[in-house]
């Protein structure tokens, strides 16, 4: 044995045990479901489920009840009395009135706690979804815990059982999946006396009229204590494969049989008796099993209908937790067998059906009877075809309607054999008659080929008539003088029976194929047009061409929020499947689970988990079907188009970000050697006034005016280009703010100290009204800010004029504030200060910095790059105060 | 005292050379990064201004260049005031930058300070520093603050030793960081932050009028000199 796994034995695996957690409630997003379980009606899951909600709203849970049938009886009525009940919908069905649970309501209510009674109710027509469970997956989606009820027979894989055992039918089923993925299954459970005692007492609500019968049968007391059982053994399941997984997780192996176990399915109503059969095989053993349907050369010919029984068989398969394998096969036994050897299965399950007599009478052996001959170590289940009737699978309607469906193809084969009857009429006394058996053989394979089996036989017992009456003397009567006709008229019947027969068979796999082909052609096709166009409209508009004519129907599709091809949708039904599909990235509208009243089918459209928009289909025909196949080439053409929307949307972002980075690239070219441009030239005139400067005294008095002149100026200049260049890069969006936490003082010390030599004898004084938090900011950028504000405030006050800066904090902001005791601003004009190139012409000095107006424009935009805001006030007692605010640094505590 | 300019714009290096020369310095001029290198090496000057935008190469290069091989004090001059230039050029070695457009008080200044760090550089190595009423001694590890004792924690004390190699001197949070916890730490600005505060606490010294550590927006921190 392997040193490291002996080690691991017996250790609790982490992952495993988080996984475990996590589906234990840690995760937020998925509402906890609860499910109140009981082996029939009347067993009180309806009480306990109200009680448990009575107790939590009192303990100030958000309760709401959902939808709770009461069936008017006093004891569930007074329960339900205190707690929030949600309005019903009502449906219109047909005139009938029908309340429904009110899906939306619910969703937009947002509960913490919603109680949805009789999880396997089927919803009316016209709903969001078919059934009840499916309302609640979506409330669980949405994060809302949910209560809800369930009775035994309503579930998928004991249907059978309790159908056989109580001879009543449910159609109302939940699959067993979403029973053993509910977080609590609270078993409500009373002895069958006692229930019998309270449907004597009127306590159980029975249907009437027509169920009356039913229900007597149901309820007899054998039945309910078989039902009890059936009930506790299933609730028990759940809880060992809870135990399962616990234990796998702390690193105790699964208690497995070892056993793997593999459902032979088709497209007989047995199939599904057999899938159920499986599972419940399978939980007991706990074994992973696989529902096999084999493709043989028999597929080709079943009906649609039949195709689509093997596809439902199958889906219930994966529906009740198998896996489905599909394998293509000539030989099915050996096939099977191979298959079953290689994966390792042990078991075998499948049907068995008595064989016809003539193949019993040629000691041909049926597939359940090869298995077992041949099958070495494998434990083979059989169950017989004719135990229970499923009444909700449909019968196969008999061969004898499919003549009369299709009457055409029959005249067809008569009209067939008349025209050979008359292109040899004429030639009967020259020609040897046995010469004419071929003209019919040939009329015979073109309705074969054409027409099909059905009316290649018609034509083919036709010829035989036809040949003898008007070719074989006597003519124009069934009797023959030749006795060896006999013979000939067998083995032309014979002949073209078979030779119609294989004909018939090969053209209709000719045809298939051609389906196929056309199918194949068609996704190429698409794909080819999808890679050539460029962009979604173009892409769109290919996509809407291949399709609308290969499957007529109307193409829409919609992406980025917005329908992109096909004619437009106002129907508000339509619209709210679509909305449904691109909220919820699932298949919805016509005959899916999800609104199937619609009369569009809606795909979403997702690449790579990217939601990229949805696509709808709507036959022209309006009662027109999907077949299974066509929705399975949908979804195939769902994901090509999705993929293409993909690259077009990556290659508009590369796109995009390409250019954005040229301009960015331009602009930050275009402002360095502006930057350069106009500084050096100012650098240079600076430096050689300020040089002349020094040499005041040789120079005349009137020379050292100008020069002084000059100097302020230039610096009053080379302020402006400094503003301006910021400006520029403020506005056209290309201020990188580099954010660094920062106390403020720190910052408006460093300013202080830069306008040092400006203020002259002006007093700044600064008051902190307690600890300050950091603030997350751009130090150099705030600074600027300070700067302008401090200029700007030492230009509008006199020479011993006094500045105060005001710190503080307000919430999640930090406050400064920046007062002086000039003149102030004039009334009105609080806002106008920080537009660009705002000056105060009435003022002597403008408020705008240096006459440019552009220094409280740049503050401006700094502070609303940092989230924050700026505003300009006179203060009550003169002057003018300027104000801005800066978010707090979250990550950080309080620092002095 | 020799002083090499490099600087593609005639007028510039005129208006400094007029600068520099009216102060005894000596200066050499240079046009380009290659000419710079060649008077680098013959001449051996004390002191290079340098202006980020040459023709034919990158300032940046040119420092990182320079200093594989040689200490001379490097003060960098940038048309641009884009904080991450000046960043980049004091980390790859320059000593100071001076934003265009300066006044020459400025850069007299600065070229002040940066000879005097050289001269201290080549000197013994330090064993007291002794500033604006605070007294340091490197040997001993201890720190007074007008005449009494403060009681630094070890990040608070190689904090200070690393601003006061360099009074004057801007070093960046990443030289910093860098300095005080050692390398590869640079992606903890805000423990600088609370550190450089807690510090600032014990010596007195206000943020809002610094006597000891000054901010350099967006930079650093210099100490005062």
């Amino acid at each position: 044995m392997n040193p490291d796994t002996k080690h691991n034995e017996g250790r609790p695996d982490p992952d495993k045990l988080l996984a475990l957690v996590t589906s234990d409630g840690g995760e937020d997003a998925r509402g906890r479901l609860k499910i109140f379980f009981g082996a029939s009606a009347g067993v009180g899951k309806t009480f306990a489920m109200l009680s448990e909600a009575r107790r939590l709203h009192k303990d100030g849970r958000d309760v709401e009840i959902g939808i709770v049938e009461h069936h008017g009886r006093p004891e569930t009525l007074a329960l339900i009395e205190g707690l929030p009940v949600l309005p019903c919908k009502v449906i219109d069905h047909r005139g009938v009135q029908v309340t429904e649970f009110d899906l939306d309501a619910a969703l937009a209510r947002r509960p913490s706690l919603i109680l949805v009674d009789e999880y396997a109710h089927t919803n009316a027509p016209g709903s969001r979804h078919p059934k009840r469970w499916q309302d609640v997956e979506e409330l669980l989606d949405n994060g809302i815990d949910v209560f809800t009820t369930l009775n035994v027979q309503h579930l998928e894989s004991l249907n059978d059982v309790v159908a056989k055992l109580t001879g009543v039918w449910v159609k109302e089923t939940v699959p067993d999946t979403v029973f053993d993925a509910a977080d609590e299954i609270a078993l409500i459970d009373i002895p069958p006396d006692e229930l019998l005692q309270r449907l004597a007492a009127g306590k159980v609500y029975v249907a009437d009229g027509a169920h009356q019968r039913a229900a007597d049968n149901f309820f007899k007391k054998a039945n309910l204590g078989r039902l009890r059982e059936i009930a506790l053994r299933r609730a028990a399941e759940r809880v060992d494969a809870q135990n399962d997984q616990l234990n796998a997780a702390h690193g105790q192996s699964e208690v497995a049989t070892g056993d793997k176990i593999l459902v032979l399915v088709g497209a007989d109503s047995l199939s599904s008796r057999l899938i159920r059969h499986t599972k419940r095989m399978a939980d007991r053993s706990r074994a992973p099993w696989f529902a096999l349907y084999l493709q043989t050369d028999r597929h080709e010919t079943l009906s649609p209908k039949a195709r689509l029984r093997v596809e439902h068989n199958l889906r219930l398969a994966e529906k009740l937790g198998g896996r489905v394998v599909r394998l293509n096969a000539g030989a099915a036994a050996a096939t099977i067998l191979d298959y079953a050897g290689r994966n390792g299965f042990t078991r075998l399950v499948l049907g068995h059906s008595r064989q016809p007599w003539w193949r019993r009478a040629t000691g041909q052996q049926g597939l359940s009877q090869k298995l077992i001959a041949q099958a070495a170590g494998l434990e083979i289940t059989t169950l017989n075809a004719d135990a229970v009737a499923d009444p909700t699978v449909e019968r196969e309607p008999p061969r004898w309607s499919a003549l009369v469906a299709r009457p055409r193809d029959h005249l067809m084969a008569v009209l067939a054999v008349a025209v050979c009857t008359l292109m040899g009429l004429p030639f009967r006394h020259l020609i040897d008659p046995d010469s004419f058996i071929m003209l019919y053989m040939t009329g015979v394979v073109i309705v074969a080929a054409r027409f099909g089996i059905g009316p290649a036989v018609l034509a083919s017992v036709l010829s035989v008539a036809t040949f003898n009456w008007f070719y074989i003397e006597p003519y124009y009567s069934f009797t023959f003088d030749n006795i060896s006709y006999a013979v000939t008229f067998a083995v032309m019947l014979a002949t073209s029976l078979i030779v119609g027969s294989l004909t018939a068979r090969l053209s209709l796999h000719v045809r298939l194929a051609r389906q196929g082909e056309t199918e194949t052609r068609l996704l190429y096709d698409l794909s080819r047009h999808l890679s050539a166009a460029r962009g979604v409209e173009a892409m769109a508009t290919v996509a809407a061409r291949c399709l609308e004519p290969a499957f007529d129907v109307e193409v829409r599709l919609w992406s980025g929020g917005r329908q992109v091809t096909g004619p437009a949708e106002d129907d508000p039904r339509e619209l709210g499947v679509l909305h449904w599909v691109m909220h919820n990235h699932q298949i919805a509208g016509r005959h899916t689970d999800t609104l199937p009243s619609a009369s569009g089918l809606y795909l979403p459209l997702t690449a790579e988990a990217a939601d990229l928009g949805v696509l709808s289909l709507t036959p022209r025909d309006r009662v027109r079907q999907f077949t299974s196949a066509e929705q399975l080439v949908f979804e195939t053409v769902a994901s090509l188009i999705a993929g293409a929307f993909q690259r077009a949307r990556q290659g508009a972002d590369a796109e995009a970000s390409r250019v954005e980075s040229e301009n960015e690239k331009l602009r930050n070219v275009l402002l360095a050697s502006l930057s350069h441009d106009l500084k050096t030239p100012l650098t240079v005139m600076g430096g050689a006034v300020s040089s002349l400067l020094k040499m005041r005294k040789k120079l005349p008095r009137e020379a050292v005016d100008e020069l002084t002149a000059l100097w302020g100026q230039l610096t009053r200049l080379q302020k402006f280009v400094s503003n301006l260049l910021r400006m520029a890069a403020i506005t056209s969006g290309q201020l990188k703010l580099n954010f660094e936490p920062y106390l403020i003082q720190e910052i408006a010390g460093a300013a202080i100290q830069r306008i040092e030599a400006q203020k002259g004898a002006r007093q700044i004084r600064t008051v902190t009204a307690g600890q300050l938090p950091m603030v997350t900011i751009d130090g150099a950028l705030i600074e600027q800010v300070l700067i302008n504000l401090l200029e700007n405030a030492i230009a509008h006050t006199t020479a011993d004029g006094i500045i105060t800066l005001n710190f503080e904090t307000d919430a999640d902001r930090v406050r400064v504030r920046i007062s002086d005791d000039g003149p102030g601003l004039k009334p009105g004009t609080e806002d106008q200060v920080f537009d660009k190139f705002h000056t105060d012409n009435d003022l002597k000095s403008d408020r705008g910095n240096s006459g440019t107006g552009l220094g409280l424009a740049i503050c401006k935009g700094i502070v609303e790059a940092h989230g924050g805001l700026i505003y300009a006030k006179n203060n009550p007692t003169g002057g003018a105060s300027f104000i801005f605010t800066l978010p707090v640094a979250n990550t950080i505590g309080r620092s002095a | 005292m020799k002083i090499l300019i490099i600087e593609d714009e005639g007028d510039i290096r005129r208006y400094l050379r007029a600068t520099l020369t009216a102060q005894d310095y000596a200066v050499l001029e240079a046009a380009t990064a290659k000419e710079g290198v060649q008077n680098l090496t013959l001449n051996q000057p004390d002191l290079v201004l340098l202006d980020l935008g040459l023709p034919d190469q990158d300032g940046q290069d040119f420092i990182r260049a320079v200093r594989e091989w040689s200490q001379v004090p490097i003060i960098v001059l940038s048309a641009r005031e884009q904080e991450a230039d000046k960043i980049e050029a004091l980390e790859s070695g320059a000593d100071d930058y001076l934003t265009k457009p300066f006044a020459p008080r400025e850069l007299l200044a600065r070229i002040k300070v940066a000879l005097r760090h050289a001269a201290r550089d080549a000197g013994p190595r330090m064993e007291i520093f002794e500033r604006n009423g605070l007294r340091l001694d490197l040997s001993a590890r201890r720190v007074w603050l007008d005449g009494e004792d403060v009681h630094l924690t070890p990040i608070e004390y190689r904090l200070l030793t690393a601003l006061i190699q360099h009074p004057g001197k801007v070093l960046t949070h990443a030289q910093l960081l860098n300095a005080v916890w050692g390398r590869r730490s640079t992606e903890q600005n805000h423990y600088l932050r609370i550190h450089t505060q807690h510090l600032r606490e014990k010596l007195k010294d206000d943020p809002l009028s610094p006597r000891f550590i000054l901010t350099e927006p967006g930079i650093g921190y210099r100490f005062a000199d």
